[in-house]
């Protein structure tokens, strides 16, 4: 009895030593407080490095001024300045380049000579004209400002026939495209985007997004009575939930898609929708997805930035991830987490880029977090961009750096195999592409490879077959004088 | 035993395949088949089945190599076979089924024999072809697959000497049946599990008091 009592206590120190001087783990090339993976040909989850690392965060009273309020959207203008739609305050707080201190602040405006005031401002954007577009979400309309906060016009409620009578304009998000058409989300506007003119005329929804009905669901209405089918939830499209815009006028929208299939949308001037999807046909954030508790459902895309060269970034306030595809909608890599530690988010609502930055606004911490790229993002930025400017032999370099830090990334081995498809080397081709896990252009690379070796050998592959026949037909001669002998034999 | 797997076995096996209906009138009524070329083809299915999984050319194989097992997959397909055959002996007795178990064993066994041969010509094949070509991969392995199972109704419906009608009757009812046994087992096994922990918790609780 004494013995076992002595071996705990033993147990016990040996355990607490253990526990004070935890062992020398093996230090990652980057520590960062949230998962970075991407996902597979199989769609299982990869182990990635790091794209992008936490570089502290800015709040408020670090630029000198009061603390954020629940701001709501920001923006960067082609000056570099990053205007705060800091909403709970009611004002807009432009911070320099560097964000280490305050512009200045615009929360009143003289309209006629008379002080104007915003309520809530929701959405913010500044135009390539310069302007300062105000989403005055409370006074319904959107004020436009100068950069320095002179009042130039306002975009009021729009009167129009195909709005409903009960519509109310509920200006959250804003942007504007090179042709100054103003384009605004509007709470509750499940019919699209709301597209203005330059002059604030009201021209039209954009962008609608189609409901879609299962065959199940149209079987089950069949058989519904009218009360149950009154009972039943509306089919209606979702909202959007954040916009961008591209250099060519292009707009970038998300969505919160339940099925968690495609939450960005890329809408041409005609308002439909052009974006690529990748092999897998999701852009959509997460796709595998847990079913029970508050991390299950599809990702919650509620804000997306063109950032250069074809590529975007989601944000998903769910599992607090962003998301970056290039213009195939190949995902190229994922990171950010919720969470309390430093360089997570409580509740991100709308994402940035600032030079090589990532900027995410969190409305929960009332800060603006900063991200910035790692060797292993930056290495997968140039190449993208390498490959959108169609310089695929550049790339290789890039796709091999890339190799040597994530060993099984598809896109760089398909890089690399698309180079050597292009310099004339079939068969690395392909055995890149296999790796890639790219079907389509294996084929490609095979068909080349199997067609050469058929030139090559023409001569030798014709030969042995008219040797083969030849030799076959002997045989059979042979053969059939022999049994002709046996048989006049046995006659005999 | 070297009886069961003799020369003339093992060619009366392929000779049933060119003519399934008197093949396996034969096989009933004058002993030509064998249960151990049976099981032999069985498990060359089997294996070519793990071949063609682990090894088909990369334009048609969608299927992650980490995920084959080939022992396990042998397993299954055994465990399948035996299914098959004891559910449909199962059925047939009492549905008037001339047919033994033997009899059964033999016919499933060797349909087995287009589906082999032709998904391993398709597994070479398609190591050579390239997207657009893939769809003559899907049409060789599914004519193996499509004769295998006209070779299986025809089996049973000659050792058994059935109708057309009374066997596909007698097919569904072997799958009922197949469902029943692998139920039962599987509530024989619950059981034997939670006697085992009731013995395994007195066993720690004498260990621990002693």
């Amino acid at each position: 009895m004494k013995k076992t009592g002595l071996i705990r206590i033993l147990g016990l120190l040996a355990l607490s030593l253990i526990t004070a001087f935890p062992a020398v783990t093996v230090q990652a090339e980057e520590e960062v407080p949230y998962d970075t993976y991407n996902y597979n040909y199989w769609e299982d989850i990869v182990k990635t490095p790091a794209a992008y690392t936490p570089e502290g965060s800015v709040g408020g009273i670090d630029v000198g001024t009061t603390a954020f309020k629940e701001p709501k959207d920001f923006c960067i203008s082609a000056e570099g300045e990053i205007y705060v739609a800091d909403t709970g305050n009611d004002r807009i707080v432009v911070l320099d380049s560097q964000m280490k201190k305050v512009n200045r602040i615009i929360d009143t405006f003289t309209v006629d000579g008379v002080e104007d005031r915003f309520s809530a401002p929701y959405g913010v954007c500044v135009s390539e004209n310069n302007e300062l577009f105000v989403a005055d979400s409370n006074n319904a309309r959107v004020v436009v400002l100068t950069p320095g906060g002179e009042y130039k016009r306002v975009v009021k409620e729009p009167k129009s026939e195909i709005l409903e009578d009960n519509f109310a304009f509920i200006p959250l998000k804003v942007t504007v495209d090179y042709a100054d058409r103003i384009y605004v989300i509007s709470k509750g506007a499940f019919e699209g985007i709301l597209v203005f003119e330059a002059d604030g005329t009201f021209s039209g929804y954009f962008g609608t997004i189609e409901v879609k009905i299962s065959v199940w669901e149209k079987f089950w209405r069949r058989f519904a009575s009218k009360e149950e089918r009154s009972n039943t939830q509306l089919y209606i499209p979702t909202e959007f939930t954040g916009i961008d815009v591209d250099a060519d006028g292009f707009i970038y929208a998300s969505n919160i898609d339940s099925e968690g299939i495609q939450a960005v949308r890329r809408l041409n001037p005609q308002g439909k929708d052009v974006i690529q999807k990748g092999e897998n046909g999701n852009v959509g954030g997460d796709i595998r997805i847990g079913i029970y508790g508050d991390y299950s459902g599809p990702s919650e895309i509620v804000d997306v930035v063109y950032r250069s060269k074809g590529m975007y970034s989601a944000l998903d306030r769910k599992r607090g991830r962003i998301f970056t595809y290039d213009k195939e909608g190949n995902l190229l890599y994922i990171f950010g987490g919720i969470g309390l530690q430093d360089g997570t988010f409580q509740t991100p609502v709308a994402i940035e880029q600032n030079g090589e930055e990532i900027l995410v606004l969190d409305a929960g911490r009332n800060v603006i977090m900063k991200f910035h790229e790692t060797n292993y993002g930056s290495l997968i930025n140039e190449a993208v961009g390498l490959r959108y400017d169609g310089d695929e032999k550049q790339a290789i370099d890039k796709w091999r750096e890339v190799l040597r830090l994530d060993e099984n990334n598809e896109l760089a081995n398909n890089g690399i195999g698309k180079a050597y498809l292009t310099a004339g080397d079939n068969e690395n081709a392909m055995h890149y592409f296999e790796l890639g896990m790219n079907k389509d252009y294996y084929s490609i690379a095979y068909k080349r490879y199997r067609n050469r070796i058929l030139a090559d050998n023409l001569g030798r592959i014709l030969t042995g077959l008219i040797v083969l026949i030849t030799a076959g037909l002997t045989v059979r001669r042979v053969k059939n004088r022999k049994r002709g002998k046996d048989r006049e034999e046995g006659l005999l | 035993m070297k009886e069961l797997l003799s020369k003339d076995k093992w060619k009366y096996a392929f000779h049933t395949v060119s003519h399934p209906a008197d093949g396996f009138y034969e096989i009933r009524h004058r002993d030509r088949g064998s249960v151990a070329v049976a099981l032999c083809l069985v498990i060359l299915f089997s294996v070519t089945w793990s071949i063609n999984r682990i090894s088909a050319g990369f334009i048609v194989n969608d299927i992650d190599p980490r995920d084959v097992n080939s022992i396990s997959e042998l397993i299954t397909v055994l465990l399948f076979f035996f299914l098959i055959c004891i559910g449909n002996w199962s059925i047939t007795c009492l549905m008037d089924g001339k047919g033994r178990l033997k009899d059964i064993l033999i016919a499933v066994g060797y349909s087995t024999v287009p589906a082999t041969v032709c998904i391993l010509i398709g597994t070479i094949l398609s190591r050579f072809v390239s997207e657009d070509e893939a769809a003559f991969y899907y049409m060789i392995c599914g004519i193996g697959i499509a004769y295998t199972l006209f070779m299986m109704l025809v089996g049973i419906m000659t050792v058994h000497n059935f109708t057309l009608g009374k066997t596909l009757i007698t097919l569904f009812l072997t799958v009922v049946a197949l469902l029943l046994i692998v139920f039962i087992v599987l509530l024989i096994v619950d059981l034997v599990n939670q006697v085992y922990s009731f013995l395994h918790s007195i066993y720690q609780e004498l260990l621990f008091r002693a």
